[in-house]
């Protein structure tokens, strides 16, 4: 199977705030995308964010050029190199912002939240830090790739909070793990499976905030295409009152008819 | 005011609170917590507070510091997690009425664990250890925390192994080259079902080209896979079991 990946994304500063600390990177030759939301006062966020992707995207490319690069931390046990690879790279970033914001003057507090996927055949990679997600709708059913690392979160993970409890708390901001706040960071990385028809989405909380599941798998069944997708979204999630940046990146594998038939006729070719 | 429980084997050796004051871990006597045992570093870890967060340094120790299975150098630490020295584990626990230090075993002094039992391994050897851990799946000493492996056995159907060893973070069952339980047979499917790990010792079993069953009920979404359960998928029957 050839793994073509359809891609679509979109980034808006919503209609509450001035600023757009939100940035994502698409990098199609290498199949990798990434997504991250930063934080921090005067333009910290901003920065933050961009470091973030910029360094992910470079360093996998480093490593495409010279697969004996070496790996930022310790590798993980369990997962293959690519996954490793993008873990490395979350790291690195994590100690290029952390550096940023101990030189900055003024600019405590700053950090940034990443999400990032990459495919090599039917695996695909899935790493994060912080509260933005990883979503995949397979045979119409949505499901969350991600854990986020705030505050919330953890607490409904141990029972002291109801996701409703969660959904209006005041603590929803605050989080746990991040970017550049500390000289090392424990990045989440798993691995799944691709087949053809999933639909996956990187987002930034400026979605999730507005949008519930049902309404993010209802456009994402629904749309055409990948951008189309990602537009729409973005679009919904202002219509709802845009409080937050919104940033999605929409990713498709084009669904074909695969059945028996095929299958026998893929075998008669191969063995042709 | 979070806890820290020493452990060795299934006995619980000391209970400490960590308060403002950090836990050093080490086999020194200088040290808060002392672990008297050849495969701990004099000076091998600690635990402190830092904004509100419990913290785990290793300090660079011989034999490393293993949070729920995975070598660390410096984590937050939640409760629940369990921390893997030498043969040793503390567990982190949240505690409301402990304050300082108390003794297991009645207060009297903790039995001295046996060092026949216990690992040692250079720098090379560990790291030697650690790969064949990794490819084998023989999960053993050193990390108390995957003591359990986790395991498919097939108990019907065409398959190229009777028995797996889940050591990955993602298994895909079907004919797919990526395929850890490779299915056999023109019709199967290239990739019929997914088990992913996604905190350590949680197997959730999804859904890929075929809906799979677990314990005869089609399952709905991705479902927390529990010792004993079979599952159903594409002609094969797999018992999922933690074997020792």
């Amino acid at each position: 199977m050839a793994t073509e990946i359809e891609f679509g994304a979109q980034s808006d500063t919503g209609c509450v705030r001035e600023n757009n600390e939100d940035s994502y990177r698409v990098a199609p030759e290498m199949s990798l995308f990434v997504l991250s939301d930063g934080m921090g006062g005067l333009e910290s966020g901003e920065v933050a964010s961009r470091m973030a992707v910029d360094t992910v995207l470079e360093h996998c490319r480093e490593a495409e050029a010279n697969p004996s690069l070496p790996f930022a931390g310790e590798n993980i046990q369990g997962i293959c190199g690519a996954s490793n690879r993008l873990a490395s790279a979350i790291r690195l970033a994590n100690e290029v912002v952390y550096r940023a914001a101990q030189q900055g003057a003024g600019q405590r507090g700053m950090g940034a939240t990443v999400v990032a996927v990459r495919f090599a055949d039917e695996r695909m990679s899935v790493a994060h830090v912080g509260d933005s997600r990883i979503y995949r709708l397979r045979g119409g059913e949505l499901e969350q790739l991600t854990q986020d690392h705030s505050f919330v979160a953890e607490q409904v993970r141990r029972g002291k909070m109801t996701a409703e409890e969660a959904g209006s708390s005041t603590m929803q901001n605050v989080l746990v793990r991040a970017l550049g706040i500390d000289a090392a960071v424990e990045v989440d990385v798993s691995e799944e499976l691709v087949i053809e028809g999933d639909t996956i989405l990187l987002c930034s909380d400026g979605l999730t905030r507005e949008l519930s599941d049902a309404q993010i798998a209802a456009v994402l069944g629904e749309c055409a295409n990948a951008q189309e997708a990602a537009g729409r979204l973005v679009d919904l999630a202002k219509q709802a009152g845009g409080g937050d940046n919104v940033t999605v990146i929409v990713l498709r594998h084009a669904a074909k008819p695969v059945g028996a038939f095929a299958r026998i006729g893929k075998w008669f070719k191969n063995s042709a | 005011m979070p806890k820290l429980v020493l452990k060795f084997e299934n006995s619980v050796l000391k209970e400490m609170a960590v308060g403002s004051k950090e836990v050093s871990i080490g086999r020194s006597p200088e040290n808060v917590l002392v672990i008297d045992n050849p495969a701990v570093s004099h000076y091998h870890a600690r635990v402190f507070n830092e904004e509100g967060r419990l913290m785990l340094e290793d300090f660079g120790s011989m034999n490393g510091t293993f949070v729920n299975g995975q070598r660390v150098k410096m984590v937050t630490l939640k409760p629940g997690d369990s921390v893997g020295i030498g043969k040793h584990t503390i567990v982190v626990s949240e505690s409301r009425d402990l304050d300082g230090f108390t003794s297991g075993n009645g207060g009297s002094k903790p039995a001295a664990p046996k060092i026949n039992e216990t690992v040692m391994l250079d720098t090379k050897e560990r790291r030697e250890f650690l790969q064949k851990v990794a490819a084998v799946g023989e999960s053993a000493q050193v990390s108390p925390a995957r003591l359990k492996i986790p395991t498919l056995v097939v108990r019907k159907g065409r398959t190229n192994q009777r028995e797996y060893s889940l050591n990955d973070k993602l298994t895909v069952v079907g004919k797919s080259s990526m395929a850890t339980v490779k299915l056999k047979g023109w019709f199967a499917p290239k990739a019929a079902a997914q088990i992913t790990r996604r905190d350590d010792q949680t197997y959730y079993i999804g859904a890929a080209d075929k809906v799979p069953s677990v314990n005869g009920v089609p399952i709905a979404h991705p479902t927390i896979l529990k010792s004993g359960d079979i599952i159903a998928v594409a002609g094969v029957e797999l018992e999922f079991v933690f074997r020792d």
